[in-house]
């Protein structure tokens, strides 16, 4: 069966033991909240901590509440929690419907909000148990003298962003919190990432991410929709975020983010620039659409053919809009 | 003793005998069994397709490990089924990615798997082959002959050709393959999760060149086989077996879903052409078929799978002039083997979408035109079987167009992004052909001091052997359901009942423990269990295959009674296509049955059900990506099968037209729900208008398939 490797567990109930921790354990060291994507990972040999810092027992790190009319999601939410709090809900419904969508309700009852933000990303050469990748001789992901087996001249590792939450917390503006201990930076999620399948996020190991800060919620309204192949379970290979400003029936502005066809969201700016101005309507979306295929550039390294999810880009895109007319 | 109409058990759903073991936990599967002293295996596998080994270096010190290879095979180092073609451990050749080369064992898990990275072997690699369409070995070859077909195309007022392809499916049971090996009394013990204990046992026997007594299999409580736990089983026994032998310390070996799913048997994928005559009022008069199925790299199963894919291959329907040529070919793959349905739902799929085509070329309905060919009691199969009354073609299909309101809702659905489609189909129980006399199986009944005691090789898999067997025996004895007991599959204890598979537990040994109780009930007279026991000690009833009078085979040429009876059925599938992605999700299945006599009614519908659902996955998601020879979607996150919201809504209508020879009355029903299912679905996609003729549908190829009107 597979099998955890041996690790040593530790359990701290603050922000400040747990970075001190996880700091004094280097390379060597890793952050779990619900263990979602970590385990599978160590079980498959991806990741082999010695060190894991578990994050379930630091109360602060779920907590829910309104700061100068934003609403702070603690990063240790259930995913659950966020999917059924009644102001996320009533006010964040484009999010609440991008979490309904992750996997399965056992799932949800387990990930947490702040894991889903940095979720490992995801190819079929990786994804796979120790035996399977050790007889294809690994790949870059695991080994960087080797190739990557998606595109063997790529220089770097095209692993794709997978998070069901990302696309659209990018598309409305929100905001991570991260915590080194002592000090504590504030940075747009959109900012979190590097479109590089290894080394894909923009912050130090050590650092906690302790908060996912929502904007106000007037004047804007958020969508999320999703490619997989099934009702449950399967993670987005092609997913698209969007969120649009609106004054006197015009757009003033627009963020639209594909999630699953790159290392990184990927912003759609000549789209959004179509829609800014004009109303929200079906010539506009229909422009929008029209713009937003060409940056869609997926590789052959998910569930359906690449082809295929760059075909339904400008579809995805067309209906996350028109799910906000 | 003597059965009130009100303790009857047939017919009603009575508890399940293992049921309360189950939810509450404390049933016992392989993986939950330990020995004193037991050592755990692993094996070691191919990582090319095709070629010969050159070196094995071990990388790690030995001591602690137990290690064999083909060398340390006490007997003969193959798989016993029908062919000895498959080596238990590699000797020179390679034949396929995944074969076992290697088997180490260590009582600590972690180091086995350390060890097993610093195992390196050499190849000298050669060409594999993948395509069957090119290999040159064909492990066998049937042609079922039946009238003239050229007078056959020679009446026909149309030809309608078409070729169909069906894919690879895993049987993906929930308790992967495994099981313990345990060296006891000079010979070996082996408990596992399995399907057929005598098909273990005799492997055994031949792989370790020990007696029939020196071997014993004990079934543990079983996870789910659907024909994977079929043939399997006697490789992985093997292996444990193997490697108990050398150590002499027991041995556990179980799979974790990659290694099951790499290593183990698979649906066989196939290319099926049809060439049919018929009559512009939709009358057939020629049927030509030619099947290939790809066995992969050994034989298995496979000419059996083929005997059954072909004697199903012209759907439920009459026709004078047929001919059905079937081949199953090698290529560089793992070997497939037996799996639900086991050919027929290959060739079924493949009849009925052609039918649907015959129905759109000619222009007239498609009810109409299965109505009008649909087997009749009284007409002749292809192999010339006579049809009995039991045969419920046209029941069937009548009552699931009503039942589903084919003809309203396929009008209504035109133009829109529903679709429905219908597929009629029948299946064989029991063994085909001259199978179950050959197996001469048997089964035992033991009085008790409180009832009886059944004693069959039977396994209960998930499907409800026990529960269905002692209903069985409680009714003919006139005594409780609670009294009777059912003994586990121990070949220690029990007789040969034959295989658990091929729909014929409850037809076949069924019946013959319906025998038994009958015998013991004349034996007893009257008496009372103690008072038969205080006078003669015990009574033991044994009863051996007799098959009705009449029944006729020839192995030769095809022709005969391939089943003793068929279950009939029909599925009407209601689809959705998302307008966007072009995935099509089925919304409802109205499935009608007819299967002689539902013995436990929430059981039969629990066959149905799940049988359904699986072919929903066969018919739209479950894809084996092979790469190279090896599955490369070998987990539960990237081969896909449907979950509880990609199945539709499932409306069961169970049909009982009784089978004289069956306990009861009852045919099998295991399979046959597999059958219909991927037709109806792609006739739904059809109607919408998409000319598809493969399966799995998955988008990408709904949207490649031509539209209907370009390619009519
Ligand atoms: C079968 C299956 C299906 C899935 N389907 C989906 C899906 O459809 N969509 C989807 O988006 N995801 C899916 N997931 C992935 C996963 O379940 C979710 O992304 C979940 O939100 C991860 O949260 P977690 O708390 O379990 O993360 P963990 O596994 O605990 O952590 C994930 C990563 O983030 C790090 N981490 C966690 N919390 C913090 C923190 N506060 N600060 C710093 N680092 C941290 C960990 O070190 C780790 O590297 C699926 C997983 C499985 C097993
Ligand atoms: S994209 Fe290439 S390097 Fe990255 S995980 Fe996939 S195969 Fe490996």
């Amino acid at each position: 069966m597979m099998r955890l490797p041996k690790f040593r567990y530790y359990s701290p109930r603050t922000i400040a033991d747990a970075v001190a921790i996880r700091s004094d354990a280097g390379p060597e060291g890793a952050y779990v909240a619900g263990g979602t994507d970590l385990y599978p990972n160590m079980k498959r040999r991806q990741q082999t901590p010695k060190v894991v810092v578990g994050l379930s027992r630091i109360s602060e790190l779920s907590r829910i509440g309104e700061q100068n009319g934003r609403l702070v999601l603690g990063a240790g939410l259930l995913l659950s929690n966020v999917e059924n709090d009644p102001r996320v809900r009533a006010e964040y419904p484009g999010l609440a419907h991008a979490v309904s969508e992750i996997s399965t309700p056992p799932l949800r009852n387990m990930g947490t909000i702040g894991g889903n933000l940095l979720l490992d990303t995801r190819c079929n050469y990786y994804d796979q148990n120790y035996e399977w990748r050790k007889a294809i001789d690994f790949c870059m992901k695991t080994d960087r003298q080797q190739i990557c087996w998606v595109a063997p001249g790529s220089p770097k590792c095209l692993a794709v962003q997978s998070a069901d939450t990302v696309p659209v917390l990018i598309a409305m503006g929100a905001r991570a919190v991260l915590s080194s201990g002592r000090e504590e930076r504030e940075v747009a999620v959109e900012d979190l990432y590097r479109n590089d399948g290894i080394d894909y996020l923009r912050k130090r190991p050590e650092e906690l991410l302790t908060e996912v800060v929502l904007p106000a919620a007037n004047g804007w309204r958020a969508s999320y929709r999703k490619l997989r192949r099934r009702g449950a379970f399967d993670f987005p290979v092609l997913s698209v975020g969007a969120a649009v400003w609106r004054e006197d029936g015009k757009v003033t502005s627009a963020r639209l983010v594909l999630g699953g066809v790159a290392s990184a969201p990927v912003r759609l700016s000549a789209a959004e620039a179509v829609l800014a101005g004009r109303p929200l309507d079906k010539e506009s979306i229909e422009a929008a659409a029209a713009a937003a295929a060409g940056p869609s550039r997926p590789m052959d390294n998910t569930d359906f053919s690449f082809l295929w999810r760059k075909e339904m880009t400008a579809k995805f895109v067309r209906s996350a809009l028109a799910d906000l007319v | 003793m003597g059965a009130t109409e009100k303790s009857r058990a047939v017919g009603r759903n009575v508890p399940r005998k293992e049921g309360l073991d189950k939810v509450t936990g404390a049933a016992k599967y392989v993986d939950d069994l330990t020995f004193p002293g037991m050592l755990h295996g692993r094996t070691i596998r191919s990582t090319i397709a095709a070629g010969e080994i050159e070196n094995i270096h071990l990388g790690f010190a030995r001591k602690g490990f137990t290690i064999a290879d083909c060398r340390d095979v006490p007997g003969r180092n193959v798989v016993a089924l029908i062919e000895l073609d498959q080596p238990c451990l590699a000797e020179r050749r390679v034949r396929h990615f995944a074969e076992p080369i290697l088997l180490l064992a260590h009582e600590d898990r972690e180091r086995l798997l350390e060890a097993e990275s610093l195992v390196a072997i050499d190849y000298r690699e050669e060409t594999p082959i993948y395509d069957p369409e090119k290999s040159d070995h064909c492990f066998k070859e049937i042609r079922i002959e039946k009238g003239d077909l050229a007078r056959g195309f020679a009446e026909a007022d149309v030809v309608v050709e078409g070729e169909y392809r069906v894919g690879l499916q895993e049987q993906l049971y929930i308790e992967p393959n495994g099981v313990i090996a345990v060296p006891e009394n000079g010979g070996i013990t082996v408990y596992g999760s399995l399907q057929c204990p005598y098909y273990v046992h005799r492997a055994l026997r031949v792989l370790l060149g020990l007696s029939d007594d020196k071997v014993r299999v004990v079934q543990t409580e079983t996870g789910g086989g659907f024909g994977g736990k079929e043939e399997y089983p006697s490789m992985i026994a093997g292996h444990a077996a193997i490697l108990a032998w050398k150590s002499r310390r027991p041995v556990k070996l179980v799979y974790d879903r990659v290694e099951d799913m790499v290593a183990t048997t698979k649906r066989h994928p196939g290319v099926i052409r049809h060439s049919t005559g018929v009559t512009r009022d939709g009358t057939l008069t020629a049927i030509k078929i030619d099947v290939l199925l790809d066995g992969g790299a050994y034989m298995t199963l496979s000419p059996v799978v083929l005997s059954r894919g072909v004697i199903h291959a012209t759907g439920p329907y009459r026709c004078d002039h047929v001919r059905i040529q079937g081949r199953v070919v090698a290529t560089n793959t793992p070997p497939n083997g037996a799996f639900r349905g086991f050919g027929a739902p290959q060739t079924q799929f493949a009849a009925e979408v052609h039918m649907e085509r015959i129905a759109e070329t000619l222009g007239i309905d498609s009810v109409r035109l299965r109505e009008k060919n649909a087997f009749r009691p009284g007409d002749t199969t292809s192999t010339g079987q006579k049809l009995g009354r039991d045969t419920s073609a046209l029941r069937v299909l009548r009552e699931a167009v009503s039942r589903s309101d084919f003809r309203a809702k396929r009008r209504a659905y035109r133009g829109t992004n529903r679709g429905i489609g219908l597929a009629l189909f029948f299946h064989g129980s029991g063994f085909t052909g001259g199978g179950e006399v050959k197996l001469a199986s048997k089964a035992s009944l033991e009085l008790t001091e409180t009832g009886a005691r059944i004693l069959v090789a039977s396994t209960e898999i998930g499907q409800g052997t026990r529960t269905m067997h002692a209903q069985i025996v409680a009714d003919t004895l006139g005594i409780p359901y609670d009294a009777v007991e059912v003994a586990a599959a121990d070949t220690a204890r029990v007789p040969d009942s034959g295989p658990t598979v091929a729909s014929r537990t409850c037809m076949v040994v069924g019946k013959i423990l319906e025998r038994c109780a009958q015998e013991m009930r004349r034996e007893l007279g009257g008496r009372s269990a103690q008072d038969y026991l205080a006078e003669r000690g015990s009574l033991v009833v044994t009863k051996e295959y007799s098959g009705p009078d009449g029944l006729y085979w020839d192995d030769e040429t095809y022709r005969g009674d391939a089943y003793g009876a068929f279950g009939w059925g029909c599925d009407v599938i209601e689809v959705e296509r998302d307008p966007e992605t072009w995935q099509i999700r089925p919304t409802r299945v109205t499935a009608v049955c007819e299967i002689g006599k539902a013995i436990h009614p929430v059981l039969a519908r629990g066959q149905i059900e799940g049988g359904t659902a699986q072919a929903v996955g066969y018919a739209l998601l479950e894809e084996v990506a092979m790469r190279d020879g090896r599955m490369a979607n070998a987990q539960l996150t990237n081969y896909l099968v449907p979950t509880t919201l990609d199945t539709p809504e499932i409306d069961v209508t169970i049909l009982e037209n009784p089978y004289e020879h069956g306990p009861f009355g009852a045919k099998g029903v295991g399979e046959m729900p597999i059958d219909g299912p991927a037709p109806a679905i792609v006739n739904a996609i059809r109607s919408l208008g998409v000319d598809v003729r493969s399966i799995p549908a998955t988008p990408e190829r709904i949207l490649e398939a031509p539209s209907l009107s370009a390619s009519r």
